[in-house]
Formats: structure tokens, sequence, C-alpha cells
């Protein structure tokens, strides 16, 4: 009888235990609807049969929070999206606004405060008839923080009608803002240049103009130290850049890859070789 | 005139030491905390043996995610079983999401059915700050002649998901089935990733 009276008080227990983790898990989501908005929203208000058309997935968070850039730094995690496009629709990769830089003494992260917008360009099938119409849905995973974290998920419809012409949305302003904030690539005037020295890289960017304020946005893990200041010295018609090393990395690597922001509002993608100083007896 | 060098050159020394963060490969430093049942545990008393370091935050999701599906509890078992000590770390300060009083964390423990070799509680974030723990969980592996030699996530799904657990690679069981076999640890490093670890501002 005691046997029996444990193992049911056991049961129940279990049963309680389990009971509290899946009420947390639900209360976990309906967290992360308190603090954060998502939309699929597109640029035009129709679909062009073969005409490429810009989509995109709209975070709107709530004061103090913010959601990931695709390198997230040192804590937290990017946002994944899974398309489901109806037959003979393309998209193409997730383009990412450059990020702000997230200070978690004495670390940092790369993300979004206030709010962003995911582009990606989707590419509907010739052969559409007006009068159709296209649901486009996508599948977000995401994750948003303030000073804890709640991991979210939602499923995002949007249904745009088939018409010879398209106009723009009422939400078209928000992609001329977001594709501002695009890396372009380097224009090819420009020099750009990588050497492992010791325990820092240095890129060497020039330009052609005195550079007051730059910042590199890596876009591997673990290659620089998020949090180290970047520290600038002088060079004519450019800048370079002192990058520190994170502790984590062992082997020399090859390139450089990251986003490059001068002035604070003109961003580009660089992907550069790196060499190794003479004078360093290290990688 | 070398005694009167001496001294300055060691506080240079101690004070280049104190700031620099450890790497795999250098002697994982020592450090003394109380664990939550009142034990002061130092690094050094366990020369000889395996250690693993495990960040951890009990209301952070990535923690939840291996505290949940029990599989930080079923490695922390394994691995104790083969001669491990396997170390829970929490460097939340008060007030942040995590700190635990001595009595929480011997509760948590009990309700989750976790038995490390003790839980270090660390609210001043010393021996957090000493190994640079970023996130929860962040893991460490110090092989017995005291050396670091896995620094970095523990496993290679970074996600709050538990259905990721089964097909994913588990860095510290492979570092140390590795270091135990007598091979080079072939992953020593990896983006760890979870929460940031909530130290005081």
């Amino acid at each position: 009888m005691g046997r029996f009276f444990v193992w049911v008080v056991g049961s129940v227990g279990l049963a309680s235990a389990a009971w509290l983790v899946s009420a947390q898990l639900g209360t976990a989501q309906s967290l992360a609807d308190e603090h954060v908005k998502l939309e699929l929203v597109s640029e035009q208000n129709a679909l062009v049969s073969k005409e490429e058309l810009f989509l995109g997935i709209r975070f709107t968070l709530q004061d103090g929070w913010h959601t990931y850039w695709i390198n997230p730094g040192d804590s937290g995690e990017a946002p994944r999206i899974e398309w489901q496009l109806p037959v003979g629709f393309q998209a193409g990769q997730v383009q990412w606004p450059y990020p702000e830089r997230l200070a978690t003494p004495p670390f940092a992260d790369y993300g979004y405060e206030n709010g962003v917008l995911l582009l990606t360009s989707v590419r509907p099938p010739g052969k559409l008839r007006e009068g159709e119409t296209a649901k486009i849905a996508a599948q977000v995973h995401y994750l948003i923080c303030r000073d804890v974290c709640i991991p979210g998920q939602k499923q995002l419809t949007l249904v745009l009608p088939v018409e010879n012409h398209a106009a723009a949305s009422p939400e078209s302003a928000l992609f001329a803002a977001a594709r501002a904030r695009i890396p372009r690539p380097v224009p090819r005037n420009w020099k750009i240049s990588a050497t492992s020295r010791g325990d820092e890289f240095i890129l060497d960017l020039r330009t052609g103009r005195l550079i007051k304020v730059v910042e590199f946005f890596p876009l591997q893990a673990e290659q620089i130290e998020n949090a180290a200041p970047q520290k600038t010295t002088a060079a004519p018609g450019g800048v370079r850049l002192h990058l520190k090393k994170s502790k984590r990395l062992l082997k020399s690597i090859a390139r450089l890859e990251g986003v490059i922001v001068l002035d604070s509002d003109k961003a580009y993608l660089a992907n550069v070789p790196v060499r190794s100083s003479k004078m360093s007896r290290h990688n | 005139m070398n005694r009167m060098l001496c001294p300055r050159l060691v506080i240079v020394l101690f004070l280049i030491s104190s700031a620099h963060a450890v790497k795999v490969g250098e002697s994982a430093p020592d450090f003394h905390a109380t664990d939550s049942n009142g034990q002061v545990q130092k690094l050094s008393a366990y020369r000889g043996k395996f250690v693993v370091l495990e960040w951890h935050n009990n209301g952070c999701p990535y923690t939840r995610k291996h505290y949940e599906s029990g599989n930080m509890q079923r490695l922390q078992k394994n691995w104790i079983g083969k001669g491990v000590v396997w170390f829970t770390v929490i460097s939340s300060a008060p007030g942040q999401q995590g700190y635990v009083t001595a009595q929480q964390e011997n509760e948590y423990l009990k309700q989750m059915k976790a038995s490390p070799s003790a839980a270090l509680l660390d609210p001043q974030g010393e021996v957090g700050r000493l190994y640079s723990a970023k996130t929860t969980p962040h893991m460490f592996l110090i092989n017995p002649a005291g050396a670091l030699v896995y620094d970095g996530a523990i496993d290679d799904k970074a996600t709050t998901d538990q259905a990721d657990i089964a097909t994913a690679k588990n860095y510290v069981s492979q570092a140390l089935q590795e270091a135990m076999a007598n091979k080079p640890v072939s992953i020593p490093t990896s983006r760890p990733y979870g929460c940031s670890v909530k130290y005081a501002h």
C-alpha cells in the first residue's frame, strides 16, 4: 500500500511538472506577441507575371526589446524565415539592413532595436492571369530580448492580386528606408586589404577621401572580439581599422567578411583576403 | 637593484594575467566559489580529473531547452559516472534572471532531477569574468593536467528547439571522448549560443 501511494504521488508529481513545463512554453509564446509585431508586407500592391517584387518581414518592437542580425554577435539568435510560395514562384536570399551594435558589457551583440524590415525579392512565374490571386506565406522563427529573451514563431500570410501593372503599396516607404541600409558592393576604385598581425586584424581601407567614422560588422562568428573598441589609425585617403581577434580563433583565416559602415550611414559589403604580417611570428 | 625591480615586475605580470581571457591550450585559471551546499569549491582541488564548467540560467530558453528535455541531466549523469567533475555555474547578479539562493538552486536541482557535482553560486560574476563566460549555456572542458581543451557551445544546433537535440553534435561529449582516448580535441572552440550571462551592470 505504501509503495502504491508513492507511485501515485510520483505520477502526480511528474504530471504536474509536465503541466508546468507546457504552461510555461505557452506563456512564452504569448509573451513574445506582447513585445513584437510581425508582418509580411509587399512593396507593391499587386503581382505582375515574371516581374520581380520585393517582400519584407517587418518586425515592430516594443521599447527596450531587440532582435538580431544575421550574425547575432556574442549572444542571441538571428531570425529564420521559411517561405511557402505558390508553384513557380522563386524567392531570393534575405537581405539584411546593417545592424546596430548592442552593448551587453563586457560583450556585444548585433541587431535591431525598434524594428527592422528584412527584404527578399520574389519572382512570380509567367502566365499568371489577371484577376487571380496568389497567397504567399512565411514561417518565421525569431528571438527577441530585453533583459531576458523570448523565442517566438509566427506564420505570416499575404494575398496579392495579379494585375498588368502594379502600384506602390502603403508600405513602400519602408522598403526605401530598409534598402538604404542594405550593404552595397565596394566601389571599384577602393582598395581594401586585411593583415593578420599578432592578436589583431588590420583592415586597411582606401577610398580616396578622409574617413572620420568607420565601423566593421563581421559576418562570421568568433573571428573578431565583438565588444573590443575598433581603434582607427590614419592612412592617406582612407583609414586603418584595428580589429581584435576572438579568443576562440585558433587558426588563421583566409578571408575577412563583413559590413563596413562609413559615417554611420553608408554600408558596404567587404570580403577581403587576409595575409599574414611578415613582422608577426604568430598567425 | 634586482630586489627593487622584482615586486613591480610581479605586479605588472599579475595585471596582465588577470586581464587576459584564457584561451584553449592554456592553463585554466584556478577559482574558488561557494556551492549550493555551502562548500567552497576550488578548480585546483580537482587536478587529475576532467572538469566541465556549465554556465547556467534557469530562465533562459536555451538553458530550458537542455533541461526540460532532460539532455543536460543525462550528460551530467553519464560523464560524472565516468569520473568527470561537472560544475553548473550561475553568474547571474542579484535581481537578474537566473539568480538563485542556495536553497532555490537545490530545489531546482531536485525538481529537474539534475545532479551536477556541484552548483557554484557566482553572483558577483568572478568566475564568469575569469573565464569570459558569455552565454547560458557556455561550456568549458579542463583536462586532468589543468589545461583548457574546449571552450564554446554545448552542441552545433544554436536554437531553442528541443527537437534539435537528437540530431545535434554534442561538442562537450565529443571533446571528452577524444581527450579520454588521448586524442587531440578535433573541435576545441565554437561560438557559444544562448542568452547573455546576466552580470551586474
